[in-house]
């Protein structure tokens, strides 16, 4: 419409007197540069935003959800470990060894996560306040589990649940773990989730937005280019002016690359988000989750005081990461058994493709490995029931995790790749802006400075 | 133009943002927002003689009105109500020790939860053989309506106790107290808020079998306002007024408060 109007506006006008030429020349020039500009601006704008999108989800918040759910998988092991030793007594000399010196790797990993957690909290001061709470109640931690292990140690006792006072240790030492760190570490993870959302709604309005006027500035610009060669042309009587003509070209190039580009980078971020990122929160949480309530078998079997509350925990948690309806754990295993396609929880809507039933599968045999050993732990085998815990129990969870993870890396792949994709193409853009700029500067000149001349 | 272009974006991000939430305004959105709490349960949500509202959920009410900058109103909610209030649009948010379960949340959404609490068993001061659910097996529980707690009793937790219908807690209480039940059983916050109530010494037991996660119901869809309460809960946490407001109102009934659990949420999506 502006640009049709433009170009009818000058024959409509009654012709202005001869000296007033050059004058309109520099004004239609100048109206010419400025939309010009304005279209640099809008694309400057516009890829600024969309980079920025970029950065938050795929620099900080993508690299803090790995972080801390790296934090919650090396605190829940370390108090798993602790548990497992506990359990151990003095006949599994050398596991018991093992078990401490993974509980020693998960405590440096834990530190390398939170320091790391540290770093990407940037200035958010509640994410710093909760990083710095976790590093003290750490401290805690590791004086109460060291507390327990040295009780455990002097009560040389057979396999299964150590003397009371240990486990009074432990349970301290384990509420803190449980209580205060662990849904800390968790609630870390949900946050960054929290700012990629807000992120990609501010983005998926911002982007399109400076999209659209991008496109208006481009027409703007080229009605005015336009228009100053139908000008020239008829005051001059020159068919052709070829620098204009040119510049209308590369006018035409630039906004449709940079239109291009930022529909591109919509796309991606909506990739990264949708495939990517969503997923491997979704899984980061389920990992989290599923570690934690393995951590609970032990704890059952270890403190019969509170045998009920672990065994609740362990259905609870299970039924939120796959959600089947069942009054009590007997229940809820005989549906897993049974094999259901359809359930909600975390889960839900994570295991599609042959991936996903493969993960599916071994959580089925986890579930079944848990019935097992929680029926030889009711019929008073306790040391049977270690030796499950610490057998098919692991075993079918370690292959469950392992699926989990496999899972988690493709969204991460995907994520990765959607991010680099959308900042490749803004780079690109970036590149070729400055040579856009500079040579429409210097067609514009070539194109009305010989004319304003034949004035001087 | 430079001036103009920000409010385009403003206008235009107003009127997208007005469309996403298909309907039902989040809370960020509004000035003041309607909260439905409890009436029924001293010290977690109870009404007084002069109509205002009192206990540990209302703490939390007010707390997060005044951390998302709303003005307020409370509304009373009953157990059977709280879904119903928040389908209807009558209130924003809902503090009523309303559980967390997969299956309400298939209908409304939970930010937090803002505590986590333990099924307990409440027993008369005089009563030492109850330690533990597992002691409830052969003794009388009651069974309030509409409460699952003694089902979980007797299904989750397979023991054999037996139950003793009765209509409301303070049913229940009296039936204590005369020796036709041997305990109660539900959510520790609740025993705790009867126990100091009635004042003549009853005991909690601080079993803390089924953990429960009280949550914050919210409409569906407002996943913002999630978010929002739910960084208001961390700052409930982080700043102390948590463990304040739980010693506030439970200490006194001998609720075991040495750990102040933190709650992990539930995720607002």
């Amino acid at each position: 419409m502006t640009a049709v109007q433009t170009l009818q506006a000058p024959p409509g006008t009654p012709a202005p007197a001869r000296r007033s030429v050059p004058g309109r020349i520099r004004v239609i020039s100048g109206i010419t540069v400025a939309s010009l500009a304005l279209l640099f601006a809008a694309l400057a704008a516009g890829s600024t935003s969309a980079r920025d999108g970029l950065t938050v989800i795929g620099r900080d918040a993508g690299p803090q959800v790995v972080a801390t759910a790296g934090l919650y998988l090396g605190l829940s092991d370390m108090d798993a470990q602790v548990a497992d030793a506990l359990l151990m007594g003095k006949e599994y000399g050398t596991q018991r060894q093992a078990a401490i010196a993974q509980y020693e790797r998960r405590r440096s990993e834990a530190n390398q996560a939170l320091l790391k957690a540290f770093e990407l909290s940037g200035d958010n001061p509640a994410e710093r306040q909760t990083v710095q709470s976790v590093l003290d109640g750490l401290g805690r931690y590791e004086r109460l589990a060291g507390q327990a292990l040295l009780l455990d140690t002097q009560a040389d006792h057979a396999a299964g649940p150590p003397p009371q006072k240990v486990v009074e240790v432990y349970r301290q030492a384990t509420d803190l773990m449980r209580l205060v760190l662990l849904p800390q570490a968790y609630n870390l993870t949900l946050e960054s989730g929290t700012i990629v959302r807000r992120t990609y709604d501010e983005k998926s309005v911002m982007v399109p937005a400076v999209r659209f006027a991008v496109i208006v500035a481009g027409l703007l610009a080229l009605g005015c280019l336009i228009w100053l060669q139908v000008f020239l042309a008829r005051r001059f009587r020159r068919v052709f002016g070829p620098a204009l003509l040119a510049a209308t070209v590369v006018t035409i190039v630039a906004l449709v690359a940079g239109v291009n580009v930022l529909g591109r980078d919509l796309q991606e971020l909506r990739i990264a988000k949708a495939y990517g990122f969503d997923s491997v929160l979704t899984l980061a949480r389920a990992r989290a989750i599923s570690n934690s309530l393995h951590g609970d078998q032990s704890r059952f079997l270890l403190d019969k005081g509170r045998a009920d509350t672990y065994e609740h925990t362990f259905l609870d948690k299970s039924q939120s990461v796959i959600y089947l309806e069942a009054g009590n754990l007997d229940g809820y295993q005989a549906k897993v058994a049974q094999g259901a396609k359809h359930f909600l929880g975390l889960l839900g809507t994570e295991l599609g493709g042959s991936d996903g039933e493969r993960a599916l599968d071994a959580y089925t045999r986890f579930q079944d490995a848990d019935a097992k050993f929680r029926a030889l732990a009711a019929s008073g085998q306790a040391s049977e029931a270690v030796s499950a815990r610490l057998g098919t129990v692991r075993e079918s969870f370690d292959a469950y995790d392992k699926a989990l993870l496999n899972l988690a890396e493709q969204h991460e792949a995907v994520f990765k790749q959607a991010t680099d994709a959308g900042e490749s193409a803004l780079d690109n853009l970036w590149r070729l802006l400055p040579f856009a700029i500079g040579g429409l500067g210097l067609l514009v000149i070539a194109g009305v400075w010989p004319r304003l001349k034949e004035y001087r | 133009m430079k001036r103009l272009l920000p409010a385009v974006l403003a206008l235009t991000a107003l009127l997208a943002g007005g469309c996403g939430m298909g309907g039902s305004e989040s809370i960020e959105s509004k000035d003041k927002i309607v909260i439905g709490v409890r009436t029924d349960l001293p010290s977690v949500g109870a009404r007084m003689p002069d109509g205002t509202f009192e206990g540990f959920d209302v703490d939390v009410a007010r707390y997060i009105a005044q951390k998302l900058g709303k003005e307020f109103e409370f509304i009373p909610v009953l157990a059977a109500d709280r879904e119903k209030v928040l389908l209807n649009g009558k209130a924003d948010l809902v503090l009523a020790t309303y559980t967390i379960s997969q299956d309400r949340k298939a209908k409304v959404l939970f930010a937090g939860p803002y505590h986590i609490s333990y099924q307990d068993i409440l027993v008369r001061p005089d009563e030492s053989s109850i330690g533990n659910v597992r002691d409830l097996k052969g003794r009388k529980i009651c069974e309030v309506k509409g409460s699952n707690a003694a089902q979980r009793v007797v299904e989750e937790r397979k023991v054999a106790a037996s139950v003793v219908p009765v209509s409301d807690y303070a049913a229940c209480l009296a039936a204590l107290k005369d020796r036709r039940v041997d305990a109660i059983t539900t959510n520790d916050v609740i025993l705790a808020g009867l126990a100091i109530k009635d004042g003549s010494g009853l005991r909690l037991v601080n079993a803390q079998f089924n953990e429960q996660r009280t949550g914050v119901g919210m409409h569906k869809g407002d996943v913002a306002g999630c978010e929002a309460v739910n960084r208001a809960i961390t700052t409930m946490y982080q700043d102390g007024t948590a463990s304040k407001l739980l010693h506030k109102w439970f200490s006194k009934a001998g609720l075991n408060l040495s750990t102040i659990a933190v709650p992990q949420f539930e995720g607002c999506s």
